[in-house]
């Protein structure tokens, strides 16, 4: 018989099913829809970094015919409740309420300070300009190192009585002996600036209230149903909540969790009106305040063998982590997910510092955090190499996880399930021709021209465990969810279609492409034939705590529970199928959406005839079998322990797959004005099997185009009044086609021992090297100038700077 | 005080009331409906919002709607003729040249400008021609080498 | 970000417009293609209360050869001037500055007029069209008048327009028998100068330079010419060291501005860099 191939048709470059629509634009993204008698909301906000709220007068715009309600502190405070701790709060000695908006204080600039509901957006903002917000202006705080120190300019939360608001020691085997026993110490000071995905479609929601019957319909461009679900009920005491997702233009992280401020303040000027109220951000409020990647300060030291062997790393990290305490650990706690990177070292110790500032809070952001545990292996690797006078590949050869000891535990609990990481990196080096590279980097340096080679490695995990941050706070009494949970629903219909309808939601991601070609080749049917429904609604999607856009969950959590919901549906239509054909469901074969009695030609059913008899007859149906033909499947990871949950040695599974890729990156820095192009930029990299090539391979040109931007300058800049300078894509210093190198990839794939089809992750790994690898080809590229690349950005005035200081 | 504006749409005369400080974005998504015209950053930064007026490429967030009075506009929806996609928008589909499609409507009306003016461009004459459309996903690569593809495909006569 | 809301006027002359611009005077803005204005607007840092749309006078829009002087009417675009085969011919340097002003899209709707008139201290065409020497002619109620490009510029966002007064024609002298070059660092490719040069000269056979001009964008309040530069140059021999050494003097009695894109140190470093290049490139062709 012929067996359900869920591989059918995985690895082939399928026909987008999004495409059609996007390329047309019939792609429906929140500010697509209108709602009868909907309303439009602006947000007053913060002009100030810090300051305390005295008064805010709103009297002149509630007295206008076209406003229909307005939000000022007293109503947050009244009227809401504040958020749950979250699991990156939990490490608050004192609880501090924190709303959806700010009631006394606020603390950053851009923080939502109030909202008006009018008619229309322009009479909206019109009446805005007449909202009066009496402040006392405070200190601001920028600098970490002043709160380290105990300078604070000011308290940010009385609650903390200082802004070094958390402090917490994770370490995994013995450092201290290693740090003995070392032949040498490496240090190295690192920083890593504050930058974010700034996705094109800004945050947006749609609110509308039943006052009635109590029930809250939210339609909103959030990554995760569960951040606004909870946040709703918490906020608004509303159980009967119904969150809508369209489709989503770009997450990339920023959409998970300042988003809920904004959704639970729409919601309470949609019951205040009575009306449906649509909200749409504009670029400078997003700029401000919908959130950035961490400033992380690194002070790192390696032990060292003197044959190249790193036997142990220590590292110090303060985060600047913004005026709130609902992300406090969130950069820290993500280093667990590649604490060792892609090498066997047994001895790790952190040291976490969170600094509140008078800054934008910190969120998630392709891959948070693991970028910076990404940079600091590198960087310190490459600084290994130089103290040891070897080949930077060398030190990293000698050091990395053997494809022999897969799948391998690390020291905090990780088990990476394969992977070939000096494949990889040979085949990197390879590809580039290394020594003649390094003889052109030397001929042309001769010439006036400084060529850099950076190569650097990287793991990129997958699918997240929401347990994994009590190996931070053990004092936490429950789990915030464990391991992963995620569901979909396959229909055959009446028609012979195959509609599919998944657990979470996509930000372009070609779920629709994915899951088609996965579940045809279960089905026996041509993706063609197969629909994957959208928005997301959670009042009908199979959603569980994995139901996120984001933690590279998809391949696990949507895959897994597409390819379980399939294969039910299969042994389903096969039952009924046997019924109607006589014969045994295991005698019977499927292909194309046919049943057929192999060697007996005329005994056939298609998917539709199936189709109507499930539906429509029931005498046709085998007795004890429910009708209709429609599956909905769970997945949960089948190899989630050892170690889901922490226990005492707080080792963790932080993910669960774990894809790396070797990165090159050739640049040339004009050292007259710091400039550096990147010439070439080339991947090497292990995604596990790919579903589709053309969706994994978008995946890592854009994460890897992130990556090396935010290397090369860009990123937010604020004064140190707490201004952020960069409220603008141009000032952030965003890059378009013109300054975007073009990123080659080739695909050296491990299948994943633990995956149904052996895939990983892919989606966020490629911005997790690539910052390294641009520092790193930097820093090769000016060695004659005896310049150390240790703080990103590397903007062209930033480099010329180093080259000045290394000459002085 | 309201104005009038007329203005041919996709080849479809409309003729409509507007509060002068409309966008020409805004009157393509609210007033006739057309929300395939994108807003990514509003003040001309993204290029989401691109579309052509009387055959010249420009972001509608930086026209007001009564200064489209008289002109022709072609928006992403006027690109298709019947059921057959227009060449650029299927070699995006060929090259996956879009993730999450917000950027695509504006920058599929900018390629398929650069290519009526100039049929074969080079990849730094795309990467030049495109440098007033941001996209935040794909890194460009393959919208790149969806512009290649099309090249020599568009008529423009 | 809606702009406040405004009476909104598109004269059918410049006449016309010229009497809606005295009669409103304080609280007009004139828009031509508004690359600018708008996000200003958007914004709310510019709130006029009456707007006149001079972007259909086709009196203001021609590009024509007038004996040894081009005529470019105000509401020429950037395209237009970048693709003009007589601007391309007669003064290239017009036409090098305006194909990397701003991206596609804002060059297709950008005018060369209203760019001038708004005055934006990292415009690239400033630096063009005091290095060519160009006058610009102001129309007002009481008639005509020629502004020369080096009286132009007053400060950040300001020239010596009066408030009644259009900016209707750019008269830029040709430079038959000219190398010219204009060069720019910007963080984009569509993006503002941090510093734009444009260098303009005559070198005889020898390579002794004849003429010159050399002017700055983005590094002050308003372009200016490097004059300086001009005159260590001027008469010299054009090679490596004494181009190098002219160059470094365009930051004397120069503050240049800091902003999020440059300290000023920076900026006068490269606005040396970027001069020594400039006049290279000119001289490269």
């Amino acid at each position: 018989m012929a067996k359900a191939d869920p591989k059918q048709y995985v690895g082939l470059a399928a026909r987008s099913k999004e495409g059609p629509r996007l390329v047309t634009g019939q792609g429906r993204y929140t500010d697509d829809f209108t709602e009868p008698g909907m309303l439009q909301a602006v947000f007053l906000r913060s002009p100030h970094a810090h300051a305390r709220i005295l008064g805010v007068d709103a009297q002149a715009a509630l007295s206008r015919s076209d406003v229909f309600a307005v939000v000022t502190p007293e109503d947050i405070k009244r009227d809401t409740k504040p958020f749950r701790p979250g699991r990156y709060a939990a490490g608050l000695k004192k609880p501090i309420a924190e709303y959806a908006g700010a009631v006394d204080k606020v603390r950053y600039v851009g923080e939502p300070v109030g909202a008006v509901a009018a008619r229309d957006r322009s009479t909206a903002e019109d009446v805005l300009e007449s909202i009066a917000v009496d402040y006392e202006i405070l200190p601001a705080n920028t600098d970490v190192h002043k709160a380290i120190a105990g300078e604070d300019a000011s308290v940010i939360y009385d609650e903390l009585g200082a802004n070094l608001a958390w402090q917490g020691t994770l370490e995994y085997g013995d450092t201290e002996k290693a740090f003995r026993e070392a032949d040498r110490v490496v240090r190295e000071n690192l920083k890593i600036h504050r930058y974010s995905s700034t996705p094109l479609e800004p945050l947006a929601c749609i609110a509308s209230y039943d006052r009635f019957s109590r029930k809250l319909t939210v339609r909103t461009n959030t990554q995760v149903p569960e951040n606004i679900y909870d946040a709703l009920r918490d906020a608004l005491q509303i159980d009967d909540i119904r969150v809508i997702i369209p489709d989503i233009g770009g997450g990339f992280g920023q959409k998970i969790h300042l988003i809920r401020k904004y959704v639970v303040i729409v919601a309470l000027l949609a019951v205040k009106s009575g009306r449906p109220v649509k909200w749409i951000e504009d670029r400078n409020e997003h700029m401000m305040a919908a959130g950035h990647a961490c400033e992380q300060h690194f002070d790192v030291e390696a032990a060292v063998k003197n044959d190249g062997t790193v036997t142990g790393l220590r590292f110090k990290e303060i985060d600047d982590v913004g005026g709130s305490i609902s992300t406090l650990t969130i950069h820290f706690t993500n280093k667990l997910n590649n604490l060792s990177n892609t090498y066997k070292v047994q001895n790790i110790r952190a040291d976490g510092y969170s600094v509140v500032t008078n800054r934008c809070p910190v969120i998630p952001n392709r891959g948070i955090g693991k970028p910076g545990m990404c940079y600091i292996w590198e960087r310190i690797i490459d600084r290994v190499a130089q103290d040891l006078d070897m080949d930077p590949s060398e030190v990293r050869f000698k050091n990395l996880v053997q494809p022999e000891q897969m799948p391998y535990t690390t020291p905090n609990g990780n088990i990476y399930d394969s992977g070939d990481y000096p494949g990889l990196l040979k085949r990197a080096l390879e590809k580039v021709d290394y020594p003649a590279l390094k003889e052109e980097q030397a001929r042309e340096r001769g010439k006036g021209r400084y060529l850099g080679i950076g190569v650097v490695i990287g793991v990129e995990p997958g699918g997240r465990n929401a347990a994994r941050d009590m190996a931070i706070f053990p004092e936490m009494k429950e789990t915030p969810g464990s391991g992963g949970i995620n569901g979909a629903t396959i229909k055959l219909e009446k028609n012979g279609t195959i509609a599919l309808y998944l657990g979470s939601p996509n930000c372009g991601q070609a779920h629709e492409t994915t899951t088609a070609q996965v579940a045809a080749g279960i089905l026996g049917v041509s993706p063609d034939v197969i629909s994957t429904t959208t928005p997301f609604d959670s009042d009908v999607a199979p959603w569980g705590v994995a139901a996120a856009n984001s933690g590279n969950n998809f391949h696990l959590y949507d895959i897994g529970s597409i390819i379980g919901a399939a294969t039910q549906l299969r042994e389903k239509v096969l039952k009924v199928a046997g019924h109607i054909l006589d014969a045994e469901p295991s005698d019977l074969e499927i292909a194309d959406g046919v049943v057929t009695v192999p060697g007996f030609p005329r005994r056939r059913l298609t998917f539709a005839e199936l189709g109507k008899a499930a539906y429509n007859n029931q005498s046709l149906l085998p007795e004890g079998i429910d009708a209709g033909l429609q599956t909905t499947f769970y997945y949960t990871f089948p190899h989630a322990q050892p170690n889901m949950v922490p226990g005492q040695d707080r080792r963790v599974r932080a993910q669960f797959t774990f894809g790396a890729g070797a990165h090159v990156a050739i640049v040339e820095v004009d050292p007259r004005t710091g400039k550096v192009d990147v010439l070439r930029y080339l991947i090497v990299g292990d995604n596990g099997t790919i579903i589709n090539p053309g969706v994994v391979d978008g995946q890592i040109y854009g994460s890897a185009a992130h990556g090396i931007a935010v290397a090369l300058g860009e990123g937010f800049v604020y004064d140190d009044e707490g201004q952020l300078l960069t409220i603008t894509l141009t000032d952030y210093g965003k890059c378009s086609t013109a300054e975007t190198p073009n990123v080659e990839v080739e695909h050296a794939p491990s299948p994943s021992a633990f995956t149904p089809l052996g895939q990983k992750a892919a989606g966020e790994g490629a911005a997790i090297p690539s910052p390294a690898a641009i520092a790193s080809a930097v820093e090769n590229a000016l060695e004659p100038f005896g310049v150390k690349v240790r703080h990103l950005p590397l903007t062209p005035e930033r480099v010329w700077q180093l080259i000045q200081e290394a000459q002085a | 005080m309201k104005q009038t504006v007329r203005v041919t749409v996709n080849g479809r005369l409309y003729e409509e009331e507007v509060e002068p400080r409309q966008l020409l974005s805004y009157f393509l998504r609210e007033t006739i409906g057309l929300t395939g015209t994108h807003i990514g950053c509003i003040i001309g930064e993204c290029g989401a919002c691109t579309v052509q007026v009387n055959g010249t490429l420009v972001k509608s967030c930086l026209m007001f709607a009564v200064q489209a009075n008289g002109k022709e506009i072609t928006t992403i929806e006027g690109l298709a003729e019947g059921d057959a996609l227009h060449p650029v928008q299927e070699a995006f589909i060929n090259n996956y040249g879009f993730q999450c499609g917000y950027c695509t409507p504006g920058m599929i009306m900018a390629a398929d400008s650069l290519l009526k003016k100039n049929p074969n461009p080079s990849e730094e004459e795309i990467r030049e021609g495109l440098a007033g459309n941001l996209c935040m996903c794909t890194g460009y690569v393959q919208i790149v080498a969806a512009v290649k593809e099309a090249a020599g495909q568009v008529d423009n006569g | 970000m809606i702009p406040g809301a405004f009476d909104y006027h598109a004269p059918a002359s410049l006449e016309e417009a010229l009497s809606l611009l005295s009669a409103n005077v304080d609280d007009a803005k004139v828009l031509a293609g508004g690359q600018s204005l708008l996000p200003l607007m958007k914004l709310r840092l510019a709130k006029p209360e009456v707007i006149i749309d001079i972007g259909g006078l086709a009196e203001l829009n021609y590009i024509r050869e007038e004996g040894d002087h081009i005529a470019i009417g105000a509401l020429a675009t950037y395209t237009d001037v970048a693709e003009s085969d007589l601007i391309q011919n007669r003064c290239p340097l017009l036409a090098q500055t305006a194909v990397v002003v701003g991206d596609v899209q804002v060059r297709n709707r950008g005018t060369v007029g209203g760019g001038l008139a708004h005055a934006d201290p990292a415009e690239d065409l400033p630096a063009a069209i005091l290095a060519l020497d160009a006058e610009l002619k102001a129309a007002g109620p009481d008639g005509e008048r020629w502004i020369p490009a080096s009286e132009f510029f007053v400060t950040m966002l300001t020239t010596s327009l009066l408030p009644e007064e259009l900016l209707t024609e750019i008269r830029v002298p040709a430079r038959d028998g000219y190398k010219t070059s204009y060069q720019k660092v910007s963080r984009q490719a569509a993006g503002f100068a941090i510093v734009g040069v444009a260098a303009c000269l005559k070198e005889s056979a020898d390579g002794v330079c004849e003429d010159i001009s050399v002017a700055v964008t983005g590094m002050t309040d308003v372009a200016f010419r490097a004059e300086k530069v001009e005159a260590a140059l001027r008469g010299e021999k054009l090679d490596d060291s004494a181009i190098a050494s002219a160059a470094a003097l365009v930051t004397d009695g120069v503050d240049p501005i800091e902003d999020v894109n440059a300290t000023p140190a920076y900026r006068a470093h490269l606005a040396q860099v970027y001069v020594e290049r400039t006049i290279q490139a000119a001289r490269a062709g």
